[in-house]
């Protein structure tokens, strides 16, 4: 396996989602940061697929359960004796 | 767990100490019942199973409260009686095998028909023209469409911010297990979301020829 440096496009994608998702080394993160200060084609794409999280997130996260169900749940529950 | 305040209360001062009650079911609940739901309505994919579902995992964890350790984390403990919950009705339906056309999805996919779409590939948030054309709604049928086991992961890290560890202490699953899932519910969710897309016009079919 080519291991990851600053100027290597395939090796920095591979950890694309590991990088936006925070869960690499912070000598890791370095290297993905310096390629991408070079790289303009792979900024535009870690770019690209960060939006799409954020937006998702964002998007997936408004729903909130009806006030009256969390009543109705709680109702339900055996009262202790 | 939670500091202690260094602050003494009059009554802690005074050798009086009370100690402070534990929370109840109610109010945890209360508090992570959104949650919950949120997570439910995107496993069973409507509001009357999410809420059946919910109700259910609620009868369960109350009656193992005891089991539950106060001061950690009540949310990912009832995330976890859920989705087992789910996963255990799911058996005894005996469901049919899922095969999805979304498996052999490429890399970038939505960045790349987005850029034939002539929708924003640059920018500061460049997907979010898209997604707000699609609304919470659509964008929560398309991840309706991928295949079980993916959108359990995939619901706990959209929905719920988790890390992979919590992920897979909530599945009950090996962490690796889950990066590999997250990243192929990834690629998956940005193909369901061009069909959407598709299927409401935003996008024409013409765009989308060539599709893997």
């Amino acid at each position: 396996m080519t291991k990851l440096n600053r100027s290597n496009c395939e090796e920095a994608f591979r950890r694309l989602d590991d990088y936006l998702d925070r869960q690499l080394s912070p000598h890791e993160i370095r290297l993905i940061e310096e390629h991408l200060r070079i790289c303009d084609w792979c900024t535009r794409e870690f770019s690209f697929e960060g939006s799409v999280l954020r937006g998702l997130k964002r998007k997936l996260r408004q729903i909130d359960m009806p006030p009256d169900r969390v009543a109705k749940v709680l109702s339900s529950l055996p009262r202790e004796s | 767990m939670t500091e202690l305040s260094p602050v003494l209360s009059a009554s802690q001062q005074s050798g009086l100490e009370r100690p402070v009650p534990p929370a109840t079911f109610e109010s945890l609940f209360s508090n992570a019942a959104n949650s919950a739901f949120g997570v439910a309505i995107r496993l069973t994919r409507n509001q009357a199973d999410a809420e059946d579902l919910v109700q259910e995992a609620a009868l369960l964890a109350y009656r193992a409260f005891d089991s539950f350790e106060a001061g950690t984390n009540f949310r990912a403990w009832f995330l976890k009686i859920l989705t087992n919950c789910y996963y255990s009705k799911r058996r005894r339906e005996k469901s049919r095998p899922v095969t999805s056309d979304l498996d052999d999805t490429p890399d970038l996919y939505l960045y790349a028909r987005s850029g034939q779409a002539g929708f924003p590939t640059q920018g500061p948030d460049p997907a979010s023209e898209l997604l707000d054309k699609l609304g919470t709604e659509r964008i929560a049928a398309a991840m309706a469409r991928l295949p079980t086991d993916y959108r359990m992961v995939a619901t706990l890290y959209f929905m719920e911010d988790l890390t992979y560890e919590e992920i897979a202490h909530s599945l009950e699953c090996p962490v690796g297990t889950v990066r590999s899932r997250l990243h192929r519910s990834r690629k998956m969710l940005q193909k369901a979301l061009w069909q959407v897309a598709q299927e409401d016009g935003i996008v024409s079919d013409k765009m989308a020829q060539g599709d893997a």
